[in-house]
């Protein structure tokens, strides 16, 4: 056999294959050829018993052969076997990372947000928006915070430069989400359960504090609603929000809207209230709440004498910093919109 | 505010067997937050405690025992009350002081006692280490005197010079603008219009009152003869005086949140007992007491029912009323009356709720979740709609900002409402579009990548005469490193997502490096989506399909034009896509379909036609050969 014989092989196993029909054909081919009796095995004997000298070039020429053919099997064996046969560099190419889809992200506050809303949800708490600028009227009188108070002074909210109106007072930058309080009762419409999630402004910025953030401010007006219900709503949502073991406490405060006032704290995330070096004494403070005030009642036009209501309002941003494990130490991050903070999320 | 309290100062008036521990507790969950236990460099605790404002009563070493008398008991600790008797004094029409009140509400009383034979000297070292564990330096024995009882009773109150008050005259009256005073700490301060003040026989300003004594008139190692003045000032006055000075003295933070009418007199009588026993003083004049308000005792009545309504549980009748009795609440008949010290802080069945049900113990009242009827409409189709488009953009790749409802002058946009009192440059103007303050997040953000896009989805604040401003909500949206057509892409398909027909126009702007912008206003996007889609009868014939090429003109031509006249051609064309454009030669594939029978290639060859014919003679757009 010499090298001429060799390119007959290749010709003769191209013309065998085209007359292929069968998986049965395709299988006598492979033997013929492949096969451990086959024409190519045969040629390693034949290889085998040439001197060194011509082993050389013979060698190479038989692996190309080999090569081809084993290719080509591949591909009929595909065809007829409807098979797919993977090659390693196949195999490897499957291994490397999927084709990225670029992400994009959520805003912290919009998850914050929405991990809210869905707790609420099942409570049938409805979700409201209302105005960041509102009047004075519906923001501390309606409120029961008389003008002499000190958050309607000058140094703690801010005020819009325009004329007053002469019967709701000056247009303010809501210190707080409670002015929905006053338009959610004037809808006329009870029983009340509110989830009033809007911008707020305050005249403060620091590592804990912005000027602009968002409140959510849950209100239920109804008949029989007592501090049990306020508990049990918010012992509730803690569990949901910031995970089983996590329980909520009431401590007496004063806001001048509730009547009680409570300054509602959760247990240490980290010691579950028996108290260690991160909370000292067990417990951190998570916000205000409180029964809405007779008076405030009386301003949405509802007869405190036949209902009753609670209220709560936090910060979105100050509470789903204190979840366990977000680990944020500076609130402005918040809206300082670094990409590279916002992709974290 | 907080305050400093040293336990065994409280001892004075509570003998307990109640641990600093157990009192902190307690205080903390029935009345009020004890923040930390501190320890006085000789090892004695002292709490502090935050006194919430409607408490005016309990910034004293008595208002917190006066809690801690009535809370302890009902808390298994032993709690005996050591009552301090009242010291009224001699009094001898002796030394006179000439009062005259300009305006009556400004100081509802007026009290004052002279003292002579005074000799001034340290204070006995009992005064001494108490007023330093509550933060205060001692001076001398008056001085001192006056301090102690301002923490120990809650009665802030000032020792003139006699003998420095000119005319032994007082004229109190409220500033003009401008006048001057240099106070005690030796500063001297320009007083704005209306700060209460007092004017001696030579107009001198002797008293910057309810905050600081005047310089002119302290009482210094040379004082023989001491001017002990005790007041109730109006608490508003007060607060804004001391807030304009930028001075918050304790004397003005305890006046501003008022002062136990009835317990004037007797805080009088109890520092003018210490002055004769610790400074050899003796009474020199009567007791000049002014009442310039009429006092009159409260009643409130006790709702039983509400106060189990309101906890959710039953309290006992007879515990309500221990608990009421506890705190200084006297009944006569179904109604109690509030002690002096709590005037000002309860007026309602509700408050008299709040204090029962806090002593009750807030942790002892089960947690209940809401029963009863839901709430009829729900509304929340917007909300729903801003969470589509928001994750809507997230998957195409945008950041989710928020930037401030405020910014500065340029970023605002014209028109924009000013805040009067602004804290900074950089929050000052309320803006009337999201895309400056995006576009500037762009720029702060260019190092983070090659394409950049963001988006914000909230209010623009608009002003209104006579109105409150409009706040509509807006999607802004602006991208860095994106051709023209995608970002286009993005909006168009966003409107799709959300199930817009027919798409709103939108602009988009082509801004500084590169930068392109679009507002959309979301309400309006809200309004125009499809509340149902009406389905379209499915059907069994085939489409055909083709691809045409057309020249575009030169000239004023736009896409929608084309579109436009082809669609309107025959209504058996069922779609047009545009497929690309190069030079200034356009390929749309176009789809016929006929809904009742086969199309076939003779009539869309008719089709195509009217089609050329229409594009022709009204935009010169002819078919590529």
């Amino acid at each position: 056999m010499d090298l001429g014989e060799l390119k007959n092989l290749i010709s003769e196993f191209k013309s065998d294959a085209k007359r292929l029909s069968s998986v049965a054909d395709f299988e006598e081919l492979r033997l013929k050829y492949a096969g451990k009796k086959g024409k190519i095995a045969q040629l390693f004997d034949v290889f085998a018993k040439l001197k060194a000298e011509e082993k050389k070039e013979f060698g190479k020429k038989i692996n190309e052969l080999k090569n081809e053919i084993e290719l080509e099997l591949v591909d009929l064996q595909e065809k007829f076997l409807n098979k797919k046969v993977e090659s390693p560099l196949d195999k490897f190419l499957k291994t490397l990372p999927g084709q990225k889809i670029e992400a994009g992200h959520l805003h912290i506050i919009t998850q914050a947000i929405r991990d809210i809303t869905e707790i609420f949800k099942p409570l049938g708490f409805v979700r409201t928006r209302y105005p960041e600028i509102d009047f004075e009227w519906f923001a501390f009188e309606a409120l029961n915070i008389p003008s002499t108070h000190p958050a309607r002074d000058e140094w703690e909210t801010f005020f819009v430069d325009a004329p007053p109106d002469k019967k709701y007072g000056r247009l303010v930058i809501t210190p707080h989400t409670s002015n929905g309080q006053i338009h959610e009762m004037l809808k006329n419409e009870l029983p009340i359960r509110m989830l009033g999630i809007s911008r707020c402004g305050r005249r403060q910025e620091d590592i804990s504090h912005l000027q602009t953030f968002f409140q959510f401010e849950g209100l239920a007006v109804d008949k029989g609603i007592s501090i049990s219900h306020l508990k049990g709503t918010l012992d509730y949502f803690a569990k949901n929000f910031f995970g089983p073991g996590r329980e909520i406490r009431l401590r007496p405060y004063d806001f001048r809207f509730t009547e009680p006032s409570f300054e509602v704290d959760i247990n240490c995330a980290l010691c579950l209230g028996k108290g260690c070096k991160l909370c000292k004494g067990g417990w951190v403070e998570l916000g205000g709440a409180g029964m809405v005030h007779p008076n405030v009642l009386k301003y949405g036009g509802i007869d405190p004498a036949t209902y009753t209501g609670f209220a709560f309002g936090w910060g979105v941003e100050r509470t789903y910093m204190m979840k366990s494990g977000t680990k944020i130490d500076d609130i402005r991050h918040m809206f300082g919109n670094d990409l590279r903070f916002l992709e974290q999320f | 505010m907080n305050i400093l309290i040293p336990h065994n100062w409280l001892q004075d008036y509570v003998k307990t067997d109640a641990k600093p521990a157990d009192i902190a507790k307690a205080l903390s969950l029935h009345a009020f937050s004890v923040e930390k236990i501190i320890e006085t460099a000789g090892g004695e605790p002292v709490y502090e405690i935050e006194i919430t404002p409607n408490r005016g009563d309990a910034l004293s070493v008595l208002g917190i025992a006066r809690e801690l008398r009535a809370l302890l008991p009902r808390l298994g600790f032993k709690a005996s009350w050591q009552e301090r008797k009242n010291k009224i004094g001699r009094v001898v029409d002796k030394l006179k002081l000439d009062v005259q009140i300009e305006e009556k509400s400004l100081v509802p009383r007026f009290s004052a006692l002279i003292l002579e034979d005074v000799q001034i000297k340290d204070s006995p070292d009992f005064i001494k280490r108490r007023l330093e564990a509550v933060g205060q330096r001692a001076l001398n024995n008056i001085i001192d005197i006056t301090n102690y009882l301002m923490f120990d009773w809650g009665q802030p109150m000032h020792a003139f010079d006699y003998d420095k008050i000119k005319g032994a005259k007082m004229i109190l009256r409220q500033s003009k603008k401008g006048e001057k005073i240099t106070t005690l700490d030796g500063v001297e301060r320009k007083l704005p219009e209306g700060v209460i003040v007092i004017e001696d026989g030579d107009g001198h300003l002797i008293d910057l009152c309810g905050i600081m004594g005047a310089k002119n008139s302290e009482v210094d190692e040379n004082t023989k003869r001491v001017l002990l003045f005790v007041q109730v000032y109006d608490p508003v006055l007060i607060r804004k005086s001391s807030m304009a000075l930028g001075h918050r003295t304790e004397a003005a933070l305890r006046f501003e949140k008022g002062i136990d009418f009835e317990g004037v007199i007797p805080a009088l009588w109890e520092a003018a007992d210490l002055m004769k026993r610790y400074a050899n003083a003796r009474e020199a004049s009567k007791l000049i007491d002014i009442l310039n308000v009429k006092y009159a005792a409260k009643e409130v009545l006790v709702d039983y029912e509400k106060i189990n309504l309101v906890a959710g549980v039953e309290i006992s009748k007879k515990e309500v009323n221990e608990i009421l009795r506890g705190l200084g609440f006297e009944f006569s008949g179904q109604k109690v009356k509030v002690p002096s010290w709590r005037y000002d802080d309860v007026d309602l069945s509700e408050d008299l709720a709040e204090e029962v049900i806090r002593f009750y113990g807030y942790y002892k009242l089960p947690d209940k979740l809401l029963t009863g009827n839901l709430p009829k409409k729900t509304n929340q189709g917007l909300f729903f709609l801003e969470l589509v488009v928001k994750l809507f953009l997230k998957h195409q790749g945008f950041f989710e900002c928020y930037t401030n409802s405020a910014t500065n002058q340029a970023l605002a946009g014209s028109g924009a409402l000013k805040i009067a009192n602004p804290l900074t440059e950089e929050f000052k103007y309320f803006r009337t579009s999201l895309l400056p303050q995006l576009s500037e997040v762009i720029e702060k953000n260019l190092g983070y990548s090659d394409q950049i896009k963001v988006f914000e989805l909230a209010s623009v604040y608009l002003a209104k005469k006579n109105e409150l401003p409009a706040q509509p909500l807006k999607l802004g949206l602006v991208v860095r490193g994106m051709k023209f057509l995608e970002f286009k892409g993005v909006i168009e398909a966003l409107q799709k997502e959300i199930r817009i027909k027919n798409l709103l126009n939108f602009n988009i702007r082509e801004q500084k490096d590169g930068l392109l912008a679009v507002e959309l206003d979301f309400e309006e996007l809200a309004r125009v989506v499809e509340r149902a889609i009406a389905y379209q009868p499915l059907c069994n014939f085939n489409s055909i399909k083709e691809d045409l090429t057309f020249i575009i003109p030169p000239g004023e031509i736009t896409y929608p034009q084309i579109e436009k006249i082809i669609l309107e051609t025959d209504k058996r064309i069922l779609r047009l896509d545009f497929k690309g454009i190069y030079k200034n030669f356009l390929t749309l594939a176009i789809e016929y379909l006929d809904t009742a029978k086969q199309i076939s290639s003779g009539q869309t060859q008719e089709i195509r036609k009217e089609i050329f014919n229409q594009l022709e003679k009204q935009l010169g757009v002819k078919l590529k050969l």
